[in-house]
């Protein structure tokens, strides 16, 4: 029990049976578990519509599960109540696929906001550490821009920024490649795996960008919308090339006739 | 005064010395310090020799090794002769990258405040701007609204009818429910005087002609900025921060002529009905004040025939038509014109209702002294 607990601390997520709903919706997913270990990047995977960003509000916290529970370096999520969920954010980082930075706020502002909030630091020592963030993502030089005067991709590493500010052992991360060029995109597929072999971060992304998965995932899981659940998991390699589940290998454009209508690629306009 | 409380959570992280120029860093160095552990960095002084031994950190994050490169440039600041250890191997992949990123020089510049000469011009190059788009879009308005005239078969009545339900007719009740106190309020007030001298039958001429002159045409014209110009302002600033404006200007479309026209035409046509109607309730709030001093309903709807003419009429509706132009042409306009992000929308209501009660009240005037001069 004790070894179970000490295990359930020293991973940052541990998801048990979750059911995942909106109020008054029926399921959209059932019994998903999974668990990710101290530097782990878990990949989330599935076709558009089949829950992944509903699975990732339950994941943080911003909707509560029907049943199932969300664990936290060990922590329930919604125990007490989700009278602790503050103390529990403090923990993790986010990353919207929007970017949703504060709009009034340049970036350094934007990623200093946690630290001043949550820290004794120095000012000084603060605004080093923003600069670092936003070096680190490719941002120096913009430091004192404000969100509006920047491009979208630019704005979604900002956000980056700002989800590492308090230098969070755990970090979820929403479609982060979408919108991005192949070289920003490839940039940020090999940050965050430089995050994650030399901080220890964990990451949670939700993507469907096959390229980033293949370069950056460690392990993924597979939704699906019919199933209403996971439908596969593994290492990117297996989905890829090894799985014998269908729809993993339609996913993973193994199988190019469920996706291209017959006459597709013949050039003919 | 009690001490701040420390904000983060409990750390290892302690600093020993400075002790013969040697600053000793033990344990976790990351954002969960104690408060004013850095302290003594002010205390430094020119041409003192200060080494950081760093070889004692069990632990650094990002944020620890910020902290430890900005307290080593703020040492060299001061002027002293800074120096530092090799931290442990395994803490050194973190150091190195801090240390590579952060000495790299800055570009960016923190924008300074203008000053009040840079501050006046920049505010009256705005409002060069603002009245030039204001009038370029009264412009536009107008010339769509002209050739609606010309052919009234190529309007979108159905949309104007919507607009006049939903932007107009919906605010009738708070109109009339406002219009209806300040008569009442009107009739208390002036009663009292009144009395004193035993020509409380006046009330009903000074409620009557304030109503139909004035106070009808400018409550109805400012529940209507509140109500209706701000929902116009923050409907079409919406649009344009969904780049909704954009494809429309794009697929052919003009958002002048297709969104501002119909709304301003449901304004201009349905806001004097709407202030007849204010206008009634604010009667019927000053006769009750009568019904109250001893008078029978009729005296007062009679002293209203001998001394209302049809000018206090005209002149009152022909304000409700172009306060009723100018809510909508201006909430519009201000929505129209809203920039990008989140906050535009606000922005762009605020400053609709704000030119709108400013332009109302502006107006007003020029029509009180419009209307003594030609004696209507």
């Amino acid at each position: 029990m004790s070894s179970n607990g000490n295990l359930m601390t020293r991973n940052p997520l541990v998801v048990n049976d979750l059911t995942v709903a909106y109020r008054r919706s029926p399921p959209l997913l059932n019994h998903v578990s999974f668990t990710v270990h101290p530097g782990e990047i878990i990949g989330i995977l599935g076709p558009s519509g089949c829950g992944k960003s509903t699975l990732l509000r339950h994941l943080i916290g911003l909707e509560k599960p029907r049943c199932g529970r969300v664990f936290i370096f060990g922590q329930d999520l919604w125990a007490n109540d989700g009278r602790d969920m503050d103390t529990i954010r403090l923990k993790f980082g986010m990353m919207y696929q929007s970017g949703a930075l504060f709009g009034d706020l340049d970036l350094t502002e934007n990623v200093s906001l946690p630290l001043k909030e949550f820290s004794d630091l120095p000012a000084g020592a603060i605004e080093t550490a923003a600069r670092l963030k936003l070096s680190l993502v490719g941002l120096s030089g913009f430091e004192h821009n404000m969100p509006s005067t920047l491009s979208g991709g630019m704005q979604k590493r900002a956000a980056i920024a700002r989800a590492l500010a308090l230098d969070p052992r755990l970090i979820f991360l929403d479609e982060p490649s979408a919108g991005l060029d192949p070289i920003t995109s490839s940039g940020l597929d090999k940050l965050i795996v430089t995050l994650a072999r030399n901080l220890s971060v964990a990451f949670v992304v939700v993507t469907h960008e096959l390229r980033s998965i293949m370069a950056m995932v460690d392990r993924a899981i597979l939704l699906d919308k019919k199933a209403q659940g996971v439908i596969d998991h593994g290492t990117p390699a297996y989905l890829a090339e090894k799985s014998p589940n269908p729809a993993t290998a339609a996913f993973f454009l193994r199988n190019t006739a469920e996706h291209n209508p017959p006459n597709a690629g013949t050039g003919a306009l | 005064m009690a001490k701040k409380p420390p904000k983060a959570m409990t750390s290892d992280f302690k600093i020993q010395g400075p002790e013969n120029g040697e600053i000793r860093l033990l344990g976790t160095l990351t954002a969960k310090i104690n408060p004013g552990i850095w302290d003594f960095l002010p205390k430094i002084s020119q041409g003192q020799t200060v080494n950081f031994n760093i070889e004692g950190l069990t632990g650094l994050d990002l944020n620890g090794a910020s902290q430890l490169f900005w307290a080593i440039e703020a040492a060299k600041t001061k002027g002293a002769k800074v120096t530092w250890t090799q931290c442990p191997q395994e803490l050194n992949p973190i150091w190195q990258l801090a240390q590579e990123t952060l000495s790299r020089p800055l570009t960016s510049v923190k924008k300074s405040t203008p000053n009040l000469i840079e501050e006046t011009g920049l505010v009256m190059n705005f409002l060069y701007h603002d009245f030039t788009a204001i009038f370029i879009f009264l412009g536009e308005l107008i010339t769509f609204g002209a050739s609606l005239l010309r052919r009234p078969w190529t309007g979108r009545w159905g949309l104007i009818l919507k607009i006049t339900e939903t932007a107009v007719v919906n605010s009738m009740p708070v109109t009339c429910l406002v219009a209806f106190l300040v008569g009442l309020i009107l009739a208390f007030q002036s009663a009292m005087f009144m009395r004193m001298f035993g020509v409380e039958i006046f009330v009903a001429d000074l409620v009557g002609i304030a109503m139909i002159r004035e106070l009808g045409t400018l409550m109805t014209a400012i529940v209507l900025t509140g109500r209706t110009g701000s929902a116009f302002s923050a409907e079409l600033g919406a649009m344009k921060t969904n780049q909704e404006i954009d494809a429309f200007l794009t697929m052919g479309l003009n958002p002048v002529r297709d969104l501002a026209l119909p709304r301003t035409v449901a304004m201009t046509l349905a806001t004097p009905l709407l202030t007849i109607i204010a206008n009634l309730a604010g009667l019927i709030g000053g006769n009750l004040v009568m019904i109250s001093l001893g008078f029978p309903v009729r005296v007062f709807w009679d002293e209203l025939g001998q001394h209302i003419n049809f000018s206090d009429i005209a002149t009152g509706l022909f304000k409700a038509f172009v306060f009723g132009f100018t809510v909508a042409a201006i909430g519009c306009q201000r929505g129209l014109a809203a920039g990008s992000g989140p906050e535009a929308v606000g922005e762009s209501t605020t400053r609709g209702v704000v030119t709108n009660i400013i332009t109302i009240a502006f107006l007003d005037s020029l029509f009180a002294v419009l209307f003594y001069v030609l004696q209507w």
